[in-house]
């Protein structure tokens, strides 16, 4: 291919469909997992919120008096939708969805302007939003295996009909959150479900590890912020872990329960919303992971990587100024 | 093998080098005319030495250097020079540049005074004249003059020939280096020689396996000059990032290559050097591809200098020979504003892509700050940063972002998922910073020249001031030594008294007191008005001092016999300059009524006289006509002189009243 009216002539043929293809990609073996886990819930909010973004973002570019066609190619939007309905709790109803939507797409992403425009992470902000007003919504997590079947879960997402207690419980990041006077093992003991669901969580994390290292090895985004990010979570978590592991979680459980891998390889690596040079993305890693340790360990809420990545988007840009590469003929 | 340094960034566009059949060079027939452009190179450019008309051999000097940084232009063909004047040529902005024009006669027949030379027999200075006489520039785009640049003072000890050729689609080094391989060393050789203390690495990029062997074997038995085979990575022919790659050196801002003791040059030029001292040959012809999917015979041409674009596409079969053609590689290159431009010294490519993949081109969308540009960058910018900054003109902060190191390579775009145009962003921001740099010195030069001005009339008001509060000291001293050698107070009073008690008295009566009225009468000019003036002003005072009196007296005030003494010396103050005044007129006779009079009667007699003359009759006029105009002129004239002798006798009688 070639553009005549300004060098270089040539281009590579990277388009950013491909990488918002590749990552969509890289997420269906978490997309799986979840499913295999914790039922058709996520699958429901995955439709719900991609039809829902799609249509909002066409209504939001035809107030804007954008041509619709070639904003809407560029797949953003079906990668904010994808990613928060990921985020989103598998019991979640139709309304917790929209509003999670409605606020990435509108107000996160287009009251600034649009893609490229945004100071913060459509679907954190979506998913943030949610978990301060509907707090309990947002803690609708079935345990491991236990969940309805298609008919009962599409009745449930649209009427919030169902026995929904007998399916739900606390997730570990909560029940090690709430110890009671219990150690982290007389806790595990009491409750065998807990041990259930942390496998299950286990496995989709490693879904969402496989899927973030296809996406780093294609070159979608570089190893800079996911790896800042996990090491500094683990080196958190076994600082404090090794003093007190009765108390505090240890790496492992850190990196593999929650949000971790799908917040390390798909949330932190939005481009437009992290730091942008190569040692600016290092920083940001580490200043989330870091966040998300203490959040998890002394906040108010059970998980962190939402709230985490947002302080960090605020700091984007002074990250950036800050961490300039020096160029050519500027090392002497 | 030498350990490589490598360079930050770059990037792997497909090559498409075979298709223009690199190693295999073809002729083309000679064009019937030739453009060649005064200017070729960086720097001044060549004065012409030849006029319309002229009839000119192959290789004679068309057109003479100006200055340290310029070079000669030579006819590239024997014929006529048709015309001396402006014409397109191939720059970006599409710019009109003077040419000289030639008509070739076809044969091609060189200046009789070109020799070939031994050099062996030739000493320094000879192979120095010979290159600067030749004209030669840098091969490799740059255009810089060779003989200036290898005339630095700078030592040099590491000469890098850079064949390398990195940008996809051009063979045109590849070639020469396969073909021209002894005439390249035995260049070199030259070169080495005029550098001295230097030694040579010839860098040549892996994809060029036949010009490596070519190389290599033209230079065994060469110890001082090293054949450096570097892996294909776009940019590692930029002169910066080539210095980076095999020396792990970088030139510091604001520095050139011979800072670190590096000179840079093309394969070419070194075969245009051997050209000259050899053969004798002056700069007139080059090497270049004519590639790309839009044209049926790519290959590599030798072509004179001055052959136009078009007469070449033409002769390759170009699909589109009137339009988007890129000068230069892909990478780098502009496209041609039309095709009717002379091919230069530094032209190394014509590009012609297919119209189809004209059209796959996407228009630019969103930028993600993805960062792909900032992994492709060699120079380690930002490009995503530079980008914003030069969307929204903060060019205070795109300077802070290094913009100006930007080498435009354009590795940023070719790997932008959005498709921007990045490289013409940055150029556009560097054009801003170019002009803000002008207007900025521009403002300042002028702040100056104001200050300037300022400064130099307040000087002037200040020396004027100066001069001024001299001037009135100088006044201020005379009036007081002019007041301190005149002792009485100069009283027109008791002056007019003293004078008429002086003029009643006999001159010998008292002879002091004359003595002291001569005096007077020198220093203190008494007049009339003097008087009159002191009459008033006593009078005034006595009728205030009166009326304050009455005012005093009628309110019963205790107090009035001292106001009542001062109304009596002022009643006699005033009788004494009211009778002092009337004394002086009655003295001198003067009345004012009689000389009003006197100069009316003059006036009405000096009217009379300038009608009268006003009037003089001509030639036409009656003789008796003539005669009453005469009398009657007469008669004004006497009737003025009357007057004025009236007048004259009233004016001095007045005068001698007042001395």
């Amino acid at each position: 291919m070639m553009a005549l009216f300004s060098s270089p002539h040539l281009h590579g043929g990277n388009h950013s469909q491909r990488l918002m293809l590749l990552v969509l990609a890289a997420a269906v073996p978490g997309l799986v997992a979840q499913i295999y886990w914790f039922g058709f819930g996520t699958l429901l909010n995955v439709i719900w919120a991609i039809t829902l973004g799609l249509a909002l973002e066409a209504s939001v570019l035809l107030m804007r008096k954008r041509p619709l066609g070639f904003f809407l190619k560029d797949g953003s939007v079906i990668v904010t939708g994808l990613l928060l309905a990921l985020a989103l709790p598998p019991m979640a109803p139709w309304w917790l969805v929209s509003v999670a939507t409605l606020f990435a797409v509108v107000f996160a992403k287009h009251l600034y302007g649009g893609l490229g425009n945004n100071p913060f992470n459509p679907a954190m902000a979506g998913y943030a939003i949610c978990l301060i007003a509907f707090p309990t919504s947002m803690t609708l997590w079935t345990s491991s295996g236990e969940y309805f079947n298609l008919p009962d879960q599409w009745l449930w997402f649209w009427t919030e009909q169902g026995n929904v207690d007998a399916i739900t419980q606390a997730t570990p990041l909560d029940a090690m959150k709430h110890l009671q006077g219990n150690t982290i093992k007389e806790m595990l003991a009491a409750n065998p479900t807990i041990v259930n669901y942390a496998d299950a969580m286990f496995w989709i994390n490693l879904a969402y590890l496989a899927g973030g290292l296809g996406l780093m090895l294609l070159k979608v985004f570089t190893w800079h912020a996911p790896v800042a990010m996990l090491s500094s979570l683990s080196i958190m978590a076994f600082l404090f872990g090794t003093g007190e592991p009765d108390l505090y979680a240890g790496p492992s459980e850190h990196l593999l329960l929650g949000a971790t891998m799908l917040g390390a390889f798909f949330i932190i690596t939005d481009p437009v919303s992290s730091a942008t040079s190569r040692s600016g993305k290092l920083v940001f890693g580490v200043g989330i992971g870091v966040l998300i340790y203490i959040i998890r360990t002394w906040g108010a809420y059970p998980d962190a990587v939402a709230f985490a990545v947002l302080l960090m988007n605020l700091c984007a840009p002074l990250i950036d100024q800050y961490t300039k590469p020096k160029a050519y003929g500027q090392q002497h | 093998m030498k350990t490589l340094f490598d360079f930050p960034g770059g990037v792997h566009p497909p090559q498409h080098k075979q298709q223009s059949n690199p190693g295999k060079l073809m002729d083309l027939p000679l064009p019937q005319r030739l453009l060649i452009p005064l200017s070729q190179h960086i720097g001044a450019p060549a004065k012409p030495l030849v006029k319309v008309g002229d009839q000119v051999y192959k290789g004679q000097l068309i057109a003479l250097a100006t200055g340290a940084i310029s070079a000669n232009v030579h006819a590239t063909s024997s014929g006529l020079v048709s015309a001396i004047a402006s014409f397109p040529v191939a720059h970006a902005s599409g710019l009109d540049a003077m040419c000289i024009e030639l008509e070739t006669d076809g044969q091609d027949t060189w200046h009789p005074d070109i020799t070939t030379a031994n050099p062996g027999q030739l000493d320094e200075q000879e192979i120095r004249q010979r290159v600067l006489a030749a004209g030669i520039v840098g091969m490799g785009g740059a255009g810089f003059p060779s003989a200036a640049k290898l005339a630095t003072d700078t030592p040099i000890h590491t000469l890098l020939v850079n064949g390398v050729e990195c940008e996809p689609y051009i063979t045109a080094d590849d070639t020469v280096m396969q073909i021209y391989s002894h005439e390249i060393i035995l260049g070199t050789k030259l070169a080495l020689g005029l550098l001295k203390q230097s030694t040579c690495k010839l860098v040549i990029e892996d994809n060029k396996p036949q010009a490596i062997a070519a190389m290599l074997q033209a230079s065994a038995g060469h110890d001082d000059i090293e054949v450096i085979v570097i892996p294909t990575k776009y940019p590692s022919g930029g002169e910066k990032q080539l210095i980076q790659n095999v020396t792990g050196q970088q030139v510091p801002r604001g520095k050139i290559p011979a800072n670190l003791g590096i000179l840079c040059q093309n394969v070419a030029t070194m075969k245009a050097i051997y050209d000259a001292v050899y053969l004798g040959q002056p700069s007139i012809e080059r090497i270049i591809t004519v590639t790309g999917d839009g044209v049926k015979q790519a290959g590599n041409y030798r072509l004179r200098i001055g052959t136009c674009a078009d007469y070449v596409l033409q002769q390759c079969q170009a699909e589109q020979p009137n339009s988007q053609v890129i000068i230069g590689g892909p990478m780098m290159g502009f496209q041609l504003p039309n095709t009717h431009v002379p091919l230069i010294k530094t032209s190394n490519c014509l590009l012609v892509p297919s119209a189809k993949a004209l059209s796959d081109a996407s228009p630019a969308m969103a930028c993600i700050r993805c960062g792909q540009c900032e992994i492709a960058c060699p120079a380690q910018l930002l490009p995503q940063q530079l980008y914003w900054l030069a969307k929204s003109d903060a060019f205070d902060k795109i300077e802070q972002y290094n913009l100006m190191d930007c080498i435009e390579c354009g590795a940023c775009a070719y790997v932008c998922p959005s498709q921007i145009p990045l490289v013409q962003h940055y150029r556009y921001a560097k054009g801003m910073l170019r002009q803000k740099a002008t207007e900025a010195r521009q403002a300042e030069l002028s702040k100056q020249r104001f200050e300037a001005r300022e400064q130099r009339l307040l000087d002037e008001v200040t020396a004027k001031e100066e001069r001024r509060k001299t001037r009135a000291a100088a006044a201020a001293a005379a009036q007081a030594a002019k007041r301190a050698s005149n002792t009485e107070q100069a009283d027109p009073v008791k002056a007019a008294q003293a004078r008429l008690a002086a003029k009643q008295k006999t001159p010998a009566h008292d002879t002091a007191h004359q003595a002291t009225l001569a005096n007077n009468s020198a220093t203190n000019e008494v007049s009339h008005k003097d008087l009159k003036t002191a009459a008033a002003i006593a009078r005034t005072k006595f009728k205030k001092a009166n009326k304050a009196y009455e005012d005093a007296k009628a309110a019963d005030h205790e107090d009035t016999d001292k106001l009542q003494t001062m109304v009596h010396d002022l009643q006699q103050r005033s009788e004494q300059t009211a009778q002092a005044l009337a004394e002086f007129e009655s003295q001198v006779q003067v009345d004012p009524e009689a000389e009003k009079q006197a100069q009316i009667t003059w006036a009405k007699a000096n009217a009379q006289v300038r009608k009268l003359n006003k009037s003089a009759p001509d030639s036409s006029t009656p003789d008796d006509e003539k005669a009453a105009h005469k009398e009657a002129l007469q008669v004004a004239q006497k009737n003025l002189e009357q007057a004025q002798a009236k007048l004259d006798h009233i004016k001095n009688s007045s005068k001698e009243a007042q001395s």
